[in-house]
């Protein structure tokens, strides 16, 4: 899979890590707004922060002046933060105004974007909105008195839908309406659910499910997947007479008694790994684990001092 | 701008003499090694030359056991479902948690085709405990199939050892191995150490012959049905036109990587070693993935903290080094990779993996290229991470606790 960026996004990133004139990359000192997206367990995460020009009543009409990122993530979730700062600084926007740029936004001044890397400009478009609701926290104003409705604490209070990305019910629903995903993979695209572990595509109150859900569509019948017969009994193989427990404990105390005093005089022991009916697993250390003829050895010694003592039909497999 | 080409585990560049070979068979001898004409003679004979050949770098096994087909992949999926298929009396596999996904995903079917399969887990180097692997061996057990070197890490598995104790427990088992990454690069044996290998699949271009070519040895006597039905090429076990010019080139790689090998070995695992030794002294929080284990001479797995790998491939790219990463953004599924994560590489570092990975055609100017150019990749992408503290070189305060038990997540 090579790379089919638009030569807007390779500018700007290649730029961004030369620490060329015009990036947007670092973090503003005592800032007036910080918003965060992502983590770094998921792959990417932005930290955005911007300043404005305070205006001296009213705070709705603060103008942002200035915004900067740092990005941990691929090369378009770096060209998406620069594409941010961008498009935030050239627009003069109040943080109110600046609500309004979009994924869609970065994604056009990027000139496109791959499909699979849509989640990069809504990664930026998240950290916008959650640094204008922390300046707003900063400057007292009430977002929902102006009838913004950023909820916050959506993503903590619903369901989980997506476990591999943490994602809840209520915050996958108002994505697939804000962004009009149609598709599974549009989903994934914008927003990563279901793009790991897939398990939450189809199943009840999984991704299609909730696809369903807004676009109204019939929910699939799932089919039952086809399970082969089960097996035949395996053949039986020989058994000890002993009881399992008891066979183990025979096993053990041959060992300690006829062979670890032989292998201890050399530095050497034993570990008994595992028994499966008359077959006994055991390896050498210490001293005789870098024996060349340790594994001739430990099967001789072992599977005589058992076959003596307990069952002639013991066999003995060195690990 | 000259290409430097370290992804050697990815595929390799076909080598001149191989071309040549095959030149033959793709021009003036297309006949069809089936049919009856005289003029059919010639690549029907190169076929045999062939696999007497394959056979022959094996260990001396014999040429009805080299079966080709046209990846490993194929390879893959015809030994397990294969031998799933021919077995019905058993219902349980036991492979690894690190698989190519040719194996992997082939598990993953099994069991949602109601077998069980226990997935063995390994440490943080990448190494399998063999205690394990005897507790999972069942009365039912079909197969066993576990690679002989990780693609990723290049970190080797003790397939003989685990085929010997599968043998030695019931006879029954089926024991296969992926040796994609390691057939050329060392030497095998099926007549001795790997003797108690039943099947083992391999490709063609990870050794210098093109794409589509692969080949699976399978024991005589191993229960194991076609995947490909169709006519009787392969004596009924793989239907198809044999891919003679692919087939002819693939006995010349071998030969070729048999020939060079003493020379060659050494000599790249030098270069992986400087080049590692190198990146470690000038790279801060820079981790070896699979350090511990033994491991292939050609791959160096590195993971370096706080950043993506996407973005170090990007750059590595543009100044024409080819190179892999584990990290999602370039995996096509958005999780990073699988090896990697059952690795337990912390998830600081997981996302920055990258594969550096040389053959018989790497240089030690391309080597010094990538120690002079790769530092400064990192350097330029922890400037942008915010969990690096670009003043101090380091990463945050809050980062580096992050360091300490950060296991990546969903393994």
């Amino acid at each position: 899979m090579t790379w089919n960026y638009s030569q807007k996004t390779t500018e700007l990133f290649m730029n961004a890590v030369r620490g060329g004139p015009g990036s947007h990359m670092g973090e503003i000192a005592d800032p007036d707004g910080l918003g965060e997206h992502g983590s770094i367990a998921c792959g990417d995460a932005l930290r955005f922060t911007f300043r404005v020009n305070r205006h001296p009543s009213d705070p709705r009409l603060d103008v942002i002046t200035e915004a900067r990122y740092l990005t941990f993530g691929c090369t378009s979730a770096i060209a998406a933060s620069e594409a941010l700062c961008a498009i935030i600084e050239e627009g003069s926007y109040t943080p109110i105004g600046a609500l309004k740029i979009t994924n869609d936004d970065i994604v056009r001044y990027l000139d496109g974007l791959p499909q699979q890397k849509i989640h990069c400009s809504v990664m930026g478009a998240e950290a916008l909105e959650a640094a204008v609701f922390n300046w707003a926290q900063r400057r007292g104003v009430n977002l929902a008195e102006l009838g913004i409705d950023i909820q916050r604490d959506e993503q903590e209070e619903g369901r989980l839908v997506c476990t591999c990305f943490g994602l809840t019910e209520p915050y996958i629903l108002r994505k697939i309406r804000e962004l009009e995903l149609r598709t599974i993979p549009d989903i994934t695209n914008a927003i990563k659910a279901g793009g790991a572990c897939m398990s939450c595509h189809h199943t009840p109150g999984g991704l299609q499910d909730l696809l369903d859900q807004v676009w109204g569509k019939q929910p699939t019948m799932l089919r039952e997947l086809p399970v082969l017969p089960t097996a035949r009994v395996p053949a039986e193989r020989p058994r000890s007479e002993l009881s399992p427990y008891k066979f183990a404990k025979e096993v053990e105390r041959v060992i300690d008694q006829q062979v670890r005093p032989q292998l201890h005089k050399d530095g050497g022991d034993l570990e008994l790994v595992d028994i499966k009916d008359l077959i006994v697993y055991c390896r050498l250390v210490g001293a005789c684990s870098d024996c060349v003829a340790g594994g001739q050895t430990l099967k001789l010694l072992v599977e005589r001092a058992l076959k003596d003592e307990i069952d002639e039909r013991i066999r003995v497999v060195a690990v | 701008m000259d290409v430097i080409y370290l992804d050697n585990n990815a595929t390799t560049r076909v080598a001149p003499e191989v071309v040549d070979t095959m030149m033959p068979f793709l021009t003036s001898d297309y006949f069809n090694p089936s049919s009856m004409y005289d003029a059919a003679s010639g690549p029907a004979a190169a076929i045999k030359q062939a696999r007497r050949t394959i056979a022959r770098l094996l260990g001396k096994v014999r040429p009805d056991e080299v079966l080709f087909t046209s990846c490993a992949t194929e390879s893959n999926n015809t030994a397990i479902f294969g031998t799933v298929a021919a077995n019905s009396e058993r219902r349980h596999v036991i492979t690894s948690a690190v698989e190519h996904p040719a194996v992997y995903n082939v598990a993953k079917e099994l069991e949602r085709r109601g077998l069980e399969v226990d997935f063995l887990p390994v440490d943080r180097s990448g190494r399998l405990d063999m205690a394990d692997f005897v507790r999972a061996l069942r009365p039912d057990t079909l197969l066993v199939s576990v690679m002989h070197a990780n693609n990723e890490t290049g970190v080797l598995f003790p397939v003989e050892e685990m085929a010997r104790i599968a043998k030695e427990t019931d006879p029954g088992i089926i024991v296969h191995s992926d040796a994609t990454q390691t057939v050329g690069k060392l030497p095998i044996d099926l007549s001795g150490t790997s003797r108690h290998l039943d099947l083992l699949s391999f490709s063609g271009h990870k050794l210098h012959a093109p794409k589509g070519i692969g080949a699976l040895f399978m024991r005589r006597g191993t229960r194991c049905r076609p995947l490909l039905l169709g006519g009787h090429q392969e004596d009924g076990r793989r239907g198809g036109t044999e891919n003679v010019a692919f087939i002819v080139g693939l006995a010349r790689a071998m030969e070729l990587m048999a020939e060079r090998r003493d020379a060659d070995e050494p000599r790249i695992q030098a270069m992986r070693d400087r080049l590692e030794r190198e990146l470690v002294a000038r790279i801060p929080f820079l981790q070896v993935n699979g350090a511990g284990a033994p491991r292939l001479g050609n791959t160096l797995n590195v993971a370096c903290h706080f950043i993506e790998g996407e973005g170090i491939l990007y750059q590595l790219s543009s100044h024409g080094i080819c190179a892999s990463s584990g990290s999602a953004c370039t995996s096509g599924s958005l999780e990073p990779s699988h090896v990697l994560r059952a690795m337990k590489i912390p998830f600081t570092a997981i996302h920055g993996s990258v594969r550096f990975s040389l053959s018989h055609y790497s240089t030690d100017a391309e080597v010094d290229r990538v120690i002079e150019i790769f530092p400064s990749i990192v350097a330029n992408l922890r400037r942008l991470s915010p969990y690096w503290d670009a003043a101090a070189n380091r990463p945050r305060p809050e980062a580096m606790s992050m360091m300490d038990s950060a296991a990546a997540p969903h393994s």
